[in-house]
């Protein structure tokens, strides 16, 4: 396959709105990978804007998608309308439905425009690795300067020309100047535009918490704008990827916000190289706040910090002994240390554990637990009074590192007292509940043979005493 | 000699449990009970007298129910503590003494267009059954809380694959000439995500019901017309019409629900009328509402809310339920049908199912709930492939639950009992030679009557293919229709009962439950698990394993991947699909806009107060109850979004 790096194939993956079979899309975005495609997948029940906001943001040459529940000849049509508007109608379209797709459909959805409509004859015919194959050949054209068409309205209603900013980004992971690309857009000499830096272990929920905090500005600066940079690794073998941050994100699609997924190609770091780039075009348009999110990241790894102005770290409270807590680099560089999954087994263990590390890394020992940029949250309970506090925290150290501030007053969602409580479904002293069943359902099982086995001897005595009784010797 | 046998005796006499002696002294009795003529039992205080026989041609005696002729009393020991008869712990046979007579457990799917549409389809399949058992799929704009809209991406799909129903007057159209109330109607829906807002409009719909009764009765007709005609001065009334029959009503409907469309009935009714005829109607009304949240995270991914608050407010309907006495309505249908369907096999379907199960009856006790006040409310659904294991997955279901329920939550004799609608496997059959799927849908339909399942629905042969015709799901019915009514083995309400592979199977089932349940528990519980995404890696794991299975053709699938036909027995393709007309979904979105336009002015001081409950942890559903009334479906979800979070996707 002709796929060389500095022509990358990007696909956006997706079921279709209102559809939650995302089986079959799963196996085609790993086969996808597997041919050393980047896949941005977004999981299920998505609508056609944000699919293509996602495209468009992304800079991807596909778009694959499901659709099982019908609707699909409005749907694909109007993924297809909605791209020729914005001046994307470069990016190709590919769907499957199953049965669900008559032929006659198919047909007409290719006359229109979408580049194919896979059949499940075409599954048999050509196999899923052919089929994906085709898809890859029909994506494989290069991504070049900006298009001259792209001067009218911006796309979508959004706040800023996301596909300048797309391609640039993709010009800079090329290796290609972008100079011309920025040098149209405004905002090129603002110096007070934060960026900060999120890195954390993998499966800590970064891409949850930076959800949060992009809500809770949203909600708190309703004339702000932010842009999101999220990176995750690229696989050595394949080179492909799965960039897979935005299906975690529910608040990113909007006019005011713009999110890139950066694969680390072949860096062999938690942060591509070009995230700085990435930021430097972001700056350039003119975004009020930046947000950079690393790949999962190992005890020592504290890059984050040389392109940021301030940095947040994200762990769980399953680290291991608390001895695993000194050899973590962050804790003596982060701004912010956020404890997440509060809600699990010895998190507040967890925070005394890390408090008195960060003590001792910063030689606090006599300071108060509340001066300490050490918090525990929960991003997966919404509105948590926790990740309320932890966004008033990150808006104060901001202040203190950079002086931006943008409003006098911190938003109110800061105030921790108007959260919600931690959300505890399974009282932890009852979270052994299902072994308990087992145990007690065996315990009778048990019980059961012990009697049964009493009463066959019960009856064998009783049978015998009958005999006996009647014997004559007996009598 | 005698004398010592005679201490032995009574030794070993000691060590029996005052349990298990009760058993044995019982024996003879329960015995004796079965081999009379006519068999009581009582139902909620009601005795019920029945015929414990039937008569076949040839004259035959067939007993209903068969007792083992075991002489040990140990074999009479461990088959009453593991098996018993139905009716008995552990309910390994079956939850009820005999099965309902004149309802057979038949209840079928429909949903398409317009709730019009729907209606006229509910007539015509419950028409000669003397149980209204309707059974309500939605189209997915419905299934994802929103409302139906002119944008192509939502209008496609409108009417499509179900029903589409976004206002409490939708509601009373759906459902229109059937007495909500009545106990021989009972509903169930099949919504998950946004349930409580649509349990709202049919709780709404079937009290609107009662009063238009009750004016009825009072003939106050007149009194209720000057109110529509001031409220409807300026505007068009909503109306009951279906653009493919406009010129009538189908056949069964007279009307009942639908004289008070537009109106509810406490504008129309004195407050105190309205509110006894509300709390009597919500003691009556009888069906089933999905709502099954955390099944939904493992495999179906309709959820539209975060996981928490989706459980705060299946918690509030449980509530609820528990306050006004609806006692006849199940508040979830712990649903193993969609896991099962997303490919894992029957063990992993009922272990995750139970398991979902008992993590709901540990969130409502943590609540504070009775175990009693509302495990009756609860209810199971399953689904019935082709696997050995399917033949006892009721048994099993039934006996851990029992025996849970007993003895680790001490729930009384109803709360043990587990009730379970069961559905042949859709994933079983097949695009080519549809012929044979009624084939499997019979044996599959076989093996549930045999488990004594609580209610059925058997698929049509097209679904593989298509959206069943009249014609396909008329085929669906009859093959229960033949298994209850003519198969005579089904006559045995036990037949299966006293199989030395049956029971062994059971116990084998059982264990493995058991052994996944423990793996579960390793991981923190069903909701820790989830968040390993362990469930859904195991489906899918499942479903690999199955596919390549039937690819390999280690896996037999006659017509499939074996006994090919001459041409190979190709795929079929309709020539054409149901599907909802340009005219259904223009009127569903254009009613809809008019039912948002009548009631602007009350909306968002009603979206505030849903806003405003649901931020001091009160009981939402009570609220929606009050919202419907001026609020359509899509609204109410936006609102909630806002106070409850989204749903965050995985991978």
């Amino acid at each position: 396959m002709n796929n060389k790096p500095n022509n990358k194939i990007r696909i956006v993956t997706s079921a279709s709105l209102f559809d939650g079979h995302d089986a079959a899309i799963n196996i085609m975005r790993r086969i996808l990978q597997s041919k050393g495609a980047e896949v941005i997948h977004l999981g299920h029940d998505r609508s056609a804007h944000e699919i293509v906001e996602c495209a468009i943001e992304e800079d991807v040459q596909g778009i694959a998608l499901t659709s099982y529940q019908g609707g699909h000849i409005e749907f694909f049509k109007y993924i297809k309308d909605l791209l020729d508007e914005s001046g994307c109608g470069h990016i190709k379209i590919f769907g499957g439905g199953g049965g669900t797709i008559l032929p006659q459909e198919a047909e007409q959805l290719h006359q229109y425009g979408i580049t194919k409509i896979y059949s499940p004859d075409d599954g048999r015919k050509m196999g899923l690795e052919g089929m994906i194959e085709e898809v890859i050949r029909h994506c494989s054209f290069s991504l070049t300067a900006a298009s001259e068409s792209w001067t009218d309205a911006l796309p979508l209603g959004e706040k800023k020309d996301i596909r300048k900013i797309a391609r640039a980004i993709t010009l800079a992971e090329k290796g290609e100047s972008y100079s011309t690309i920025l040098a149209h857009m405004k905002g090129s000499d603002r110096t007070d535009i934060p960026v900060i830096g999120i890195t954390g272990t993998g499966g800590a929920g970064k891409s949850s918490v930076t959800d949060e905090i992009v809500r809770r500005y949203l909600g708190a600066f309703t004339d702000k704008t932010i842009a999101v940079i999220s990176v995750d690794p690229s696989k050595k073998k394949t080179g492909g990827a799965l960039l897979g941050d935005r299906i975690r994100m529910n608040s990113i699609s909007g006019p005011r916000v713009y999110m890139r997924s950066l694969a680390t190609r072949e860096d062999n770091t938690a942060i591509s190289k070009v995230a700085k780039d990435a930021i430097a075009i972001c700056k350039a348009a003119g975004y009020d706040c930046i947000i950079l999110e690393t790949a999962g990241v190992g005890q020592s790894d504290m890059s984050i910090v040389d392109y940021c102005d301030l940095s947040v770290y994200i762990m769980t409270p399953e680290y291991g002994a608390a001895s695993q807590l000194e050899k973590i680099n962050m804790l003596d560089y982060a701004d912010i240390i956020a404890i997440n999954k509060f809600d699990k087994a010895g998190a507040e263990d967890a925070l005394n554990d890390v408090r008195k590390q960060y003590r001792r890394n910063h030689l606090l020992f006599t300071a108060a637990n509340d001066e300490l940029p050490v918090t525990g949250i929960c991003a997966n309970t919404f509105n948590d009074k926790r990740v309320n506090h932890f966004f008033g925290l990150l808006l104060q150290k901001l202040k203190e590192k950079t002086g931006v501030l943008w409003d006098d007053a911190l938003p109110n969602s800061s105030h921790a007292e108007d959260g919600r409580q931690d959300a505890i479904v399974i009282p932890p002293r009852r979270v052994r509940y299902l072994s308990e069943i087992s145990d007690s359902v065996r315990a009778y099982n048990a019980r059961v043979n012990e009697q049964s086995d009493i009463a066959s001897q019960l009856y064998q005595l009783n049978g015998a005493i009958q005999i006996l009784k009647t014997l004559p010797e007996m009598k | 000699m005698q004398s010592i046998l005679q201490k032995q005796y009574e030794a070993l006499e000691k060590k029996l449990s005052p349990e298990v002696k009760e058993l044995m002294g019982k024996w003879k009795e329960l015995k004796n009970k079965y081999e009379a003529d006519f068999f009581e039992y009582t139902v909620r205080g009601k005795v019920i007298k029945q015929q414990i026989n039937t008569v076949s041609l040839s004259g035959t005696k067939i007993p209903k129910v068969v007792l083992p002729a075991y002489k040990d009393w140990g074999d009479i020991v461990q088959w009453q503590m593991q098996e018993n008869v139905p009716g008995e712990f552990p309910y390994t046979a079956g939850v009820f003494e005999l099965k309902r007579q004149g309802e057979d457990p038949t209840r079928m799917f429909a949903g398409e267009g317009g709730p019009e549409r729907t209606n006229k389809r509910f007539h015509y399949v419950s028409a000669d059954q003397p149980a209204k058992r309707l059974s309500t799929a939605f189209d997915s704009v419905t299934l994802y809380g929103q409302d139906p809209a002119y944008r192509p991406d939502i209008y496609g799909k409108i009417g499509n694959a179900g029903v589409s129903i976004a206002t409490v007057d939708d509601a009373k159209k759906l459902y229109s000439g059937f007495d909500l109330c009545d106990p021989s109607t009972s509903v169930s829906m099949t919504i998950n995500g946004p349930a409580p807002v649509i349990l709202a409009f049919f709780m709404n719909a079937a009290i609107d019901q009662q009063c238009e009764k009750w004016i009825e009765e009072n003939k106050l007709w007149h009194e209720v017309e000057k109110i529509r005609k001031k409220k409807y001065e300026h505007q068009p009334p909503p109306v009951y019409y279906n653009p493919s029959s406009p010129e009538r009503l189908p056949d069964g409907n007279k009307g009942l629900g639908l004289k008070l469309l537009g109106l509810s009935g406490d504008e129309v009714l004195p407050r105190d009328v309205y509110e006894k005829i509300k709390a009597e109607a919500l003691q009556q009304v009888r069906g089933t509402v999905q709502a099954d949240i955390l099944k939904e995270d493992q495999a179906q991914n309709t959820c539209i809310f975060s996981t928490e608050f989706a459980l705060k407010l299946m918690g509030d309907v449980q509530a609820f339920f528990i306050e006004n006495k609806v006692r006849n309505f199940y508040s979830v249908s712990i649903s193993g049908y969609h896991i099962a369907e997303a490919g894992a096999n029957p063990v992993t379907q009922l272990a995750f199912t139970l398991a979902n199960g008992f993590t709901y009856v540990e969130y409502y006790l943590s609540r504070g709930m009775h175990i009693d006040d509302f495990a009756p409310n609860l209810s199971f659904f399953f689904s019935n492939g082709m696997d050995p294991e399917y033949s006892v997955i009721g048994r099993v279901a039934r006996r851990i639950w029992a025996k849970a329920i007993k003895y680790i939550y001490h729930g009384n004799e109803r709360s043990q009992k587990l009730k379970y609608h069961i559905q042949t496997s859709g994933r079983s059959l097949h695009a080519q030679e549809i012929d044979f799927n009624d084939i499997r849908t019979t044996l599959q339909a076989l093996y549930a009557i045999y488990d004594n399942c609580n209610s059925l629905h058997t698929n049509a042969y097209d679904e593989a293919i298509t959206t069943p015709t009249e014609e396909s799901v008329r085929r669906a019915m009859a093959i229960q229709l033949i298994i209850n009514r003519e198969l005579g083995s089904a006559k045995t309400e036990n037949f299966i009962q006293g199989s030395f592979a049956v029971e062994a199977l059971t116990d084998l089932v059982e264990e493995a439950i058991l052994a996944e349940f423990d793996r579960i528990s390793d991981r923190g519980g069903v909701l820790g698990a989830m968040e390993r995404m362990y469930q859904r890696n195991k489906i899918q794991e499942e479903s690999l394993h199955y596919e390549s299975l039937k690819h390999s053709g280690e896996l037999p699938v006659v017509g499939v991947n074996t006994f090919l036909n001459k041409k190979g027995s190709p795929t079929l393709v309709p020539d054409e699909v149901i599907r909802s007309t340009t005219e259904e979904k223009e009127q569903q979105i254009e009613n809809m806009k008019a039912f948002q336009k009548r009631n602007e002015e009350k909306s968002a001081e009603k979206l505030d107060a849903l806003k405003t409950a649901a931020g001091n942890n009160e009981n939402l559903f009570e609220v929606l109850m009050d919202t419907v009334k001026y609020c359509s479906l899509g609204q109410i979800t936006h609102a909630l979004f806002e106070v409850g979070g989204q749903y965050r996707r995985n991978m």
